[in-house]
């Protein structure tokens, strides 16, 4: 009874600091919004497109290059334009649709595409192979109407139109590239990015730079006043954990709500996520305690508390993802307990993995936990049996 | 602030001091407070050197000594906030190391700084104190306008306490302290930093608490509080419990002596000795610009003294000549002067 007692006073002081409530509730969703719109476009290749034909069947052409995974169509009005930005490393190719493109296919005389590239290498190589599949793709359609206008009926333009409505309703069988080594794997980006590593990162400042309040309660002769009253140091211990427990708790739950409901976030398996989410908020929990124990004035938890926490999140993956990161760098932010919660929230958000698929992440964020309550408990209690 | 409504306590005579506690749970006893041989060691010093002292139903005792005398340890100790190392502490018969969580249901502290949550208001931070006494509900609610209207804060209730003067947060630190209808009412030198108006106040209210039968514990390094609150006073210096009584006992032992208190100037030292020698001076103490005497009979004393100063060089301002009280008291049993 006295835990919950000291619990909501405490509750009720955070509703009313607006600093405090600045880094809940709106500093977690900039970042979130800042984060993922940076990385959303890391895996699209810039196109430009010179469309000497105006005809329907070029627009298509050209609509299915922007519709294609990877690549985004820019307009270049002519050739010598689209090289240039070729040459300036603007776009990794440039498509040339000539003149007579429909007109051509129509009347069953082949047309050719020219592509201009800097090399098959690295991302253009790439580039050039989902081109090809795109022109192929319309010249499978294409093929489809010359040949049914030729022995079967109808027009071409009507012909082909059934064709395409043909291969949008087929099923198709896609290719997915992992790039696997001893370390790494595809990027996780945009919000599946931003919103899961945000919610590590904040649940673990604002329980750090929320030990200033403990300092404070301390500071005041609160704690030493409780404890002229029959209220046991355990109850006080108790009633500060369920407190951080609390605010942590409403932190992520905020981020998980609104990263699904506004930046339309996917949180994976429920029951994966909302282990990982409590066991995170333990991890905060712990850091929090351990913060308003081992400062000795709130300004310096205030301080420290958050640069610490940024810190663990830089080198934990919070900012950028771990696997462009070299090897060392990535190895030391295992140090941390941001980058074994990335790490699951990857799993689960960008891989679609379950429970099972977290439980060595998991294992070690118990085991942080555990330390970092552990350790806050005894000094806690330590703090208010000799104050 | 107004008085508390009575606890029922039976006022401090000798035929009431024997009564059964106001709430079930503890022994008969006849004094809410016994300290025996009390003693405390932080490392190699002693803070508290083998303190006795009992308080009774309705009595309201002074720890008067300068700061570091060991009143706040001895505070601290009695309110179960630190062990002894040596010797007990009863409070309403119940033994404070072995049963304090009933010991401390009965102790109402107000700390010497004040505790209260500056970012809460006057009622939420008494809700607060009241359960942690286990008060709740409707009981809670009442008790809270109680204590607000004792402590004359009725109006600023739902004000935050970092919105109220001084005295207002002294009032309210000692009111947080009264919520579960305490037995011992402790209080470490609830004035300090209080303007006069509010100090005023606050010992009114604390006069008004004992004359209801609270027992009042009352630590301060302010003579004239001691005097005017306290029953019996006991004197502290470095530890040790060096006398107590009433006011009455205490001066007595002084011998009726007068303080002669000079402003002088040039030669203290030469004077301060010449003071020595003479008759009917039992005490002399220097301090900056300041020599205090200690003498029978001070005001027949003044001339050969002030002729003792120009002898020695020394040029007097100003003369004041004080009859007995706690300060004399305490200088004659501890040879230096009470002050901050």
């Amino acid at each position: 009874m006295t835990a919950v007692t000291l619990a909501w006073t405490e509750l009720r002081r955070a509703a009313r600091d607006r600093t405090f409530l600045f880094f809940v509730l709106f500093l977690p969703f900039m970042v979130i919004l800042l984060i993922g719109v940076t990385t959303s476009g890391f895996t699209q290749e810039r196109v430009a497109v010179v469309q000497a034909d105006r005809s329907a069947m070029a627009d298509a052409l050209v609509a299915g290059l922007d519709a294609a995974p990877g690549l985004r169509v820019v307009r270049a009005t002519t050739r010598d334009a689209g090289v240039q930005r070729l040459r300036s490393g603007e776009v990794t190719a440039v498509v040339l649709v000539p003149a007579g493109f429909s007109s051509t296919l129509q009347s069953g005389g082949s047309v050719v595409v020219p592509v201009l590239s800097t090399g098959e290498v690295g991302s253009g190589g790439s580039t050039l192979t989902t081109i090809r599949s795109v022109v192929a793709r319309q010249a499978a359609t294409v093929q489809a109407a010359a040949f049914a206008t030729r022995s079967v009926s109808g027009t071409f333009d009507q012909n082909h139109a059934r064709a395409l409505a043909l291969q949008r309703e087929s099923p198709t069988a896609g290719v997915r590239t992992e790039v696997v080594d001893s370390a790494s794997s595809y990027l996780p980006l945009g919000f599946s990015y931003s919103a899961p590593t945000m919610l590590v990162l904040f649940v673990f400042i604002n329980a750090t730079a929320g030990g200033a309040a403990i300092i404070q309660t301390r500071r005041l002769g609160i704690f030493s006043r409780a404890l002229a009253a029959p209220v046991r140091p355990r109850d006080l211990v108790l009633g500060e954990g369920l407190c951080y427990l609390t605010l942590a708790v409403a932190q992520a739950a905020l981020i998980v709500l609104v990263g699904g409901l506004v930046f339309g976030v996917n949180w994976g398996n429920p029951l994966a996520a909302t282990v990982l989410v409590t066991v995170w908020c333990l991890v905060g929990t712990g850091a929090g305690l351990v913060s308003g124990t081992l400062f000795h004035t709130p300004e310096q938890a205030s301080a420290i508390g958050p640069a610490v926490g940024i810190a663990f999140g830089m080198l934990g993956g919070c900012m950028w993802p771990l696997e462009i990161v070299p090897a060392g760098v990535r190895a030391a932010g295992h140090l941390t307990p941001h980058a074994w919660a990335v790490d699951a929230w990857v799993t689960l958000l960008s891989r679609g993995g379950g429970l099972s698929d977290i439980l060595g992440p998991l294992a070690v964020l118990s085991a942080f936990a555990v330390a970092l309550l552990g350790t806050a408990t005894l000094r806690l209690r330590r703090s208010l049996t000799t104050a | 602030m107004t008085p508390a409504p009575s606890t029922g306590a039976a006022p401090a005579s000798a035929a009431a001091r024997a009564r059964e506690p106001a709430r079930g749970g503890g022994d008969a006893y006849e004094d809410v407070l016994v300290a025996s041989h009390l003693t405390r060691r932080f490392g190699d010093r002693v803070a508290v050197d083998d303190v006795s002292f009992h308080i009774a139903p309705g009595e309201a005792y002074g720890l008067l000594g300068p700061n570091g005398a060991g009143k706040t340890t001895t505070i601290r100790l009695v309110c179960g906030l630190l062990s002894p190392d040596d010797g007990s502490i009863e409070v309403a018969g119940i033994d404070v190391t072995a049963g304090a969580t009933r010991a401390k249901a009965r102790i109402g502290y107000v700390p010497q700084e004040v505790s209260l949550y500056p970012d809460l208001t006057a009622r939420e931070n008494l809700a607060f104190f009241g359960r942690l006494y286990r008060l709740s509900g409707s009981a809670l609610r009442a008790r809270v306008d109680e204590v607000l209207e004792l402590v004359d804060l009725t109006d600023r209730a739902d004000d935050r306490v970092d919105a109220y003067s001084g005295g207002m947060r002294r009032r309210l630190n000692i009111g947080a302290s009264l919520l579960h209808r305490p037995e011992l009412l402790v209080l470490d030198e609830p004035t300090v930093g209080v303007d006069p108006q509010s100090r005023h106040a606050i010992m009114e209210s604390i006069r008004a608490l004992g004359s209801s039968g609270l027992a009042v514990l009352y630590t301060t390094h302010y003579m004239e509080e001691a005097e005017r609150l306290c029953d019996r006073v006991g004197i502290i210096d470095r530890g040790r419990l060096v006398a107590e009584g009433t006011r009455r006992e205490l001066v007595a032992r002084v011998g009726e002596r007068d303080r002669i208190l000079l402003s002088a100037s040039g030669s203290l030292g030469s004077f301060a000795a010449a003071c020595r020698s003479m008759e009917g001076i039992d005490s002399v103490d220097v301090s900056d610009s300041t020599v205090e005497l200690l003498a029978r009979d001070g005001r027949l004393r003044l001339p050969t003294v002030l002729a003792a100063a120009s002898s020695a060089g020394a040029s007097v301002r100003s003369v004041e000549v004080v009859e007995p009280d706690l300060e004399a008291v305490f200088l004659h049993l501890t040879g230096t002067a009470l002050r901050e």
